[in-house]
């Protein structure tokens, strides 16, 4: 294997996970836009989605690596995106509407109560231990023989893709995305304008969850375990690629996940697999301390 | 303001009296293992070995006369700060005379330094890395063999059988895998193998792409994994689909079922590792033991023959030192010449560890652990 | 006056109920009350939300545990010393942090809690990596014997509560504590009248930092071992959850949200799976009812 080659593998590995982090990072990125809230437990809402996922796969035997694999893989995706869809409604609801007043430490307390509540939740509903998701699809090897993508790569990506894409439709096509960034823009305003605020901004939980909860799906698959911590690390690292890409901007949270799962990969693979993770948190406190708003963001208003 | 200061108070007070007044007379062995967790499966194996055991013990005259013989068991979830936690505890509950325990090295070494401080028999049944008895502890006991056998006789089958002359390095940072992994690589470089590179991967972490995509850019013969049964799955699995033809060997840490189901018949299918002690199905002073623990429990992991036998080992201390007292248990532990248990007729040396050393080599064929041999030592 | 009881009583606690396993409880309970009340003025007492406060009880843990072990020094030495690095490490990781705003500021701090975990678990040669360091030296002090019984543990450890507590105490009603809750309070406003945000906050961290520093230290010496994982994001979390609970600001609540939390997974052992589910429950219900906490004011 050439060196170009070496690069290449690492590049496309990197890009995968990559993609799955964008996912995540929507959903931070739209409801800090929205709310100016870092939703904690947006993590766990993924980790819930993977976790549906596998439900889903045993429940209806939908475990068998033949053609029509990928259509089975879509419907559940579906499931767990409109599981997580409802998950993150209930939360809004319960948990953090209530403090739409309170002061941002008690709101940030409360979502890292459910973040853990969600986390204990999963552990004592499926077990503590790895959990073995089956593959979807064939475990084939395309590519020129030492470089090489598999086909559930290739799926990640293109969800990925038409997901995204599907939220920059809802948001500048639809009534909805015309809300959401009205609200976004000056809630008071919007509430003047005749805008349901409420529930938009629940609206907003329940894609940005939708969007989690494929990733989960995805994530589940692809590495083919799952464990209820899942969510704090791939959450934390999330989070980090919406900051990265500028909190609050769409394309940003896209760029942000690509860029940091590409980071990630190549820290792994050419420096050492244990830094990892430091690589995700070193981002993290550079950009917040050196350009807070990120690489796409504008320039943020100092707020107390 | 001093209500609710006075009702915290009283909580507290009560709480404590609820505590004591408890007057039977009991003697307790404490069991200590991953209870929870990842490698549960394994801990959970292990416990039912113990608590047989002392099911049996139940079932005839009492270890010490008048008292009640009771299976303590805690959990360390493979977390050496929760092992000492678990061993303080234990050591702190004057009823418990013997601690068998625990899995993982990494939390043995740290614990057995408590059991040692505290005067408690400690048993260990399955901690390979041979660093714990070279602590000399006289309150330490081993039942297994030892990394610096295990590491070799890797090399060894390695070499010889699987023809490999260029191997990686992968270990799982702790206690155990870096020991073992080191006493690999020794025996390598003197056998004149190349050693590619030597990694460490974190346990818990689930993304080995990176590391493995370096290793199929190098091209060894054979990967060579020093940990735990869940990292291996996955090594398995990203191994399979990078498409790298290199060997898989691993260690003792892998001798789990669970590791087949999580990585795939396929993904294992081929691999090797080995193990601490041949194979129990062939041993004959075992079977009366195979067939009590397959008709309650179904299936027998790895572990749970060593649980059973350093419970039975802790218990005959007990009996011989014939009263409730630590520094009695230990001193007939000490005078035992000899122990004819289900593994074998073990006979300990001055560090603790049992004359009883056999290694396996194992493989996986067609979703099942298949016994290759017995190592060359 | 009532006090001064309530200290004699808690010191004789072990005496009348020699039990070692409730002496143990009892020690963990004070440690974290240690704990609490460092943390309590950080985010008590100047409002700044800090999720990485583990972090320099590693630092103090470490930094004996290395002493100890490498250059021979006695815990008498290590103690201070412990506390000194965990309060620089605190300054060092606090400065460029305290500029950031609010939420913010909880998720750098939390990032850098992170990395030093990650940071000592990989730097195996200094720090044992995630196996940790071992054979730690207990303290010796004439007749107690550290170690061999719990007793002497809980003592020293009740003791530095106890000097926190009242520290704290009095520089609430110091011009610093004033200071600081101008800081906390509107920083804008501090600031025209004449305090030095920073250096208010620094000095808070400065502080905070030293008293998870000691903890540290006694902590290392009472395990005998030290490993990276107990100092967690959890670990945190806990800390400050205990702080929340007595309410933020209040020395008295500190100390009582550390005894009610540290004590009650002790008590309720058969719910031990369920404790980061109630543990999130009760944040969640008591930001929502009470979220001033037992003691706080609002």
């Amino acid at each position: 294997m050439t060196p170009g080659e070496l690069f290449l593998q690492q590049l496309l590995n990197g890009l995968t996970i990559g993609a799955v982090y964008a996912l995540i990072a929507l959903g931070y990125t739209m409801v800090y836009g929205i709310i100016q809230m870092i939703n904690f437990a947006h993590g766990e809402v993924f980790m819930v989605g993977a976790y549906l996922g596998l439900t889903a796969v045993l429940s209806f035997g939908l475990a068998t690596p033949a053609t029509g694999g990928i259509a089975r893989l879509i419907i559940v995706i579906g499931i767990a995106a409109i599981g997580c869809g409802f998950l993150g409604l209930l939360v809004e609801r319960v948990a953090y509407r209530p403090l739409r007043k309170a002061p941002k430490l008690s709101v940030l307390i409360t979502a890292i109560g459910v973040s853990f509540f969600l986390q204990n939740a999963v552990m004592l509903g499926f077990g503590a231990q790895d959990r073995y998701v089956p593959e979807m699809l064939p475990v084939r090897h395309w590519g020129g023989g030492t470089v090489s993508i598999t086909p559930m790569q290739a799926v990640i990506f293109a969800v990925s893709f038409l997901l995204m894409l599907g939220l920059q439709g809802i948001v500048y096509g639809t009534q909805l995305g015309r809300n959401m960034r009205a609200t976004a823009q000056d809630p008071l305003a919007a509430k003047l304008m005749g805008i349901p605020v409420d529930r938009v901004i629940a609206m907003t939980f329940a894609i940005g969850s939708a969007l989690a909860g494929a990733g989960g799906v995805l994530f589940g698959v692809y590495y083919s375990t799952i464990n209820f911590h899942d969510g704090y690390l791939t959450g934390l690292k999330a989070f980090t690629a919406a900051v990265l890409g500028g909190i609050g901007n769409l394309p940003g949270a896209m760029l942000g996940g690509l860029l940091l799962g590409l980071l990630e990969g190549m820290a792994a693979g050419y420096i050492s697999a244990q830094w990892k993770n430091v690589v995700a948190f070193a981002v993290l406190i550079l950009v917040l301390l050196l350009r807070p708003r990120g690489l796409l963001g504008e320039r943020l208003a100092e707020r107390a | 303001m001093p209500n609710p200061f006075r009702r915290v108070t009283a909580f507290f007070l009560l709480s404590l009296l609820a505590g004591c007044g408890k007057a039977e007379p009991v003697v307790k062995i404490g069991f200590v293992g991953p209870l929870s967790g990842d490698q549960a499966a394994q801990g959970t194996d292990m416990l039912r070995g113990s608590e047989l055991a002392v099911e049996q013990a139940k079932t005839k005259e009492p270890v010490i006369p008048g008292y009640k013989l009771e299976l303590v068991s805690l959990d360390d979830a493979h977390s050496p700060a929760q092992a000492v936690a678990t061993a303080k505890r234990l050591a702190a509950d004057g009823d418990v005379l013997a601690v068998v325990g625990h899995l993982n090295s990494s939390c043995t070494k740290p614990a057995s330094a408590i059991y040692y401080e505290a005067r408690l028999l400690h048993i260990n049944p399955v901690s390979s890395n041979p660093e714990i008895s070279r602590q000399k502890f006289d309150t330490f006991y081993r039942i297994c063999a030892t990394d610096d056998l295990q590491g070799p006789a890797g090399t060894r089958f390695a070499i010889e059988r699987l023809g490999a002359k260029r191997i990686f390095v992968l270990d799982d940072m702790t206690t155990y895998g870096r020991g073992l992994a080191n006493e690999f690589m020794g025996a390598a470089k003197k056998a004149g193998v190349e050693i590619l590179g030597h990694e460490g991967i974190t346990q818990g972490e689930k993304d080995f792409t990176p590391v493995l995509t370096k290793i199929k850019g190098l091209n060894p013969d054979l990967i060579y994994f020093a940990g735990m049964f869940p990292e291996a799955a996955l090594l398995l699995k990203q191994r399979q689909k990078l498409n790298i033809p290199a060997k898989f060997l691993g260690g003792d840490g892998l001798f789990e079922p669970a590791l087949i189901d999580l990585a795939t018949p396929e993904a294992a299918e081929g691999m090797y590792l080995t193990t601490l002690g041949g194979d129990i199905h062939q041993l004959p002073t075992a079977q009366a033991f195979v067939q009590a623990f397959e008709a309650k429990y179904g299936h027998l992991g790895a572990y749970s023959s060593y649980a059973y036998e350093a419970t039975n080992l802790a218990l005959e201390a007990i009996r011989r030192a014939g009263r409730k007292d630590r520094a009695a248990v230990l001193a007939s532990m000490k005078e035992m010449k000899r122990y004819d248990g289900i593994l074998g007729a073990h006979t300990f040396d001055s560090k603790g560890d049992t004359s009883l050393r056999t290694i396996g080599i194992y493989t996986v064929h067609k979703g099942k652990f298949q016994f290759v041999e017995a190592a060359n030592l | 006056m009532k006090r001064a009881v309530l200290l004699l009583l808690l010191f004789l606690l072990p005496i009348l109920d020699p039990n070692p396993y409730h002496t143990e409880i009892l020690s963990t309970a004070a440690l974290y009350a240690l704990l609490a009340l460092g943390l309590n003025i950080i985010v008590g007492f100047v409002g700044l939300l800090h999720l990485g406060y583990a972090a320099f009880f590693a630092v103090g843990a470490y930094t004996y545990a290395l002493l100890n072990l490498h250059l021979g020094w006695p815990f008498w030495v290590g103690l201070p010393v412990s506390g000194l690095v965990a309060g620089a490490a605190a300054v060092l990781l606090g400065l460029p942090a305290i500029r950031v705003r609010g939420d913010y500021l909880a998720i750098v701090t939390l990032g850098f809690g992170e990395i030093v975990r990650v940071v000592v678990t990989n730097l195996e040669d200094w720090t044992g990596g995630p196996n940790g360091l071992m054979g730690i030296a207990h303290p010796s002090a004439g007749p107690l014997r550290f170690g061999v019984e719990a007793r002497p543990y809980y003592w020293l450890l009740l003791v530095l509560a106890a000097v926190t507590a009242w520290a704290c105490a009095r520089l609430r009603r110091s011009r610093i504590g004033f200071a600081w809750l101008a800081v906390k309070e509107d920083e804008l406003a501090a600031g025209c009248l004449g305090v030095d945000a920073i250096r208010m906050k620094l000095l808070a961290l400065a502080l905070g930092g030293c008293v998870a520093g000691l903890a540290g230290c006694v902590f290392a010496a009472k395990q005998g071992t030290v490993t990276p994982d107990t100092f967690d994001f959890i670990q945190s979390m806990m800390i400050l959850a205990m702080v929340i609970l007595g309410g933020l600001g209040s020395v008295a609540g500190a100390v009582c949200g550390a005894v009610i939390l540290s004590v009650a997974p002790e008590l309720l052992r058969e719910f031990a799976a369920y404790r980061m589910l109630l543990f999130g429950l009760l944040m969640i219900v008591l930001m929502r009812v009470r979220p001033q906490g037992l003691f706080g004011s609002r």
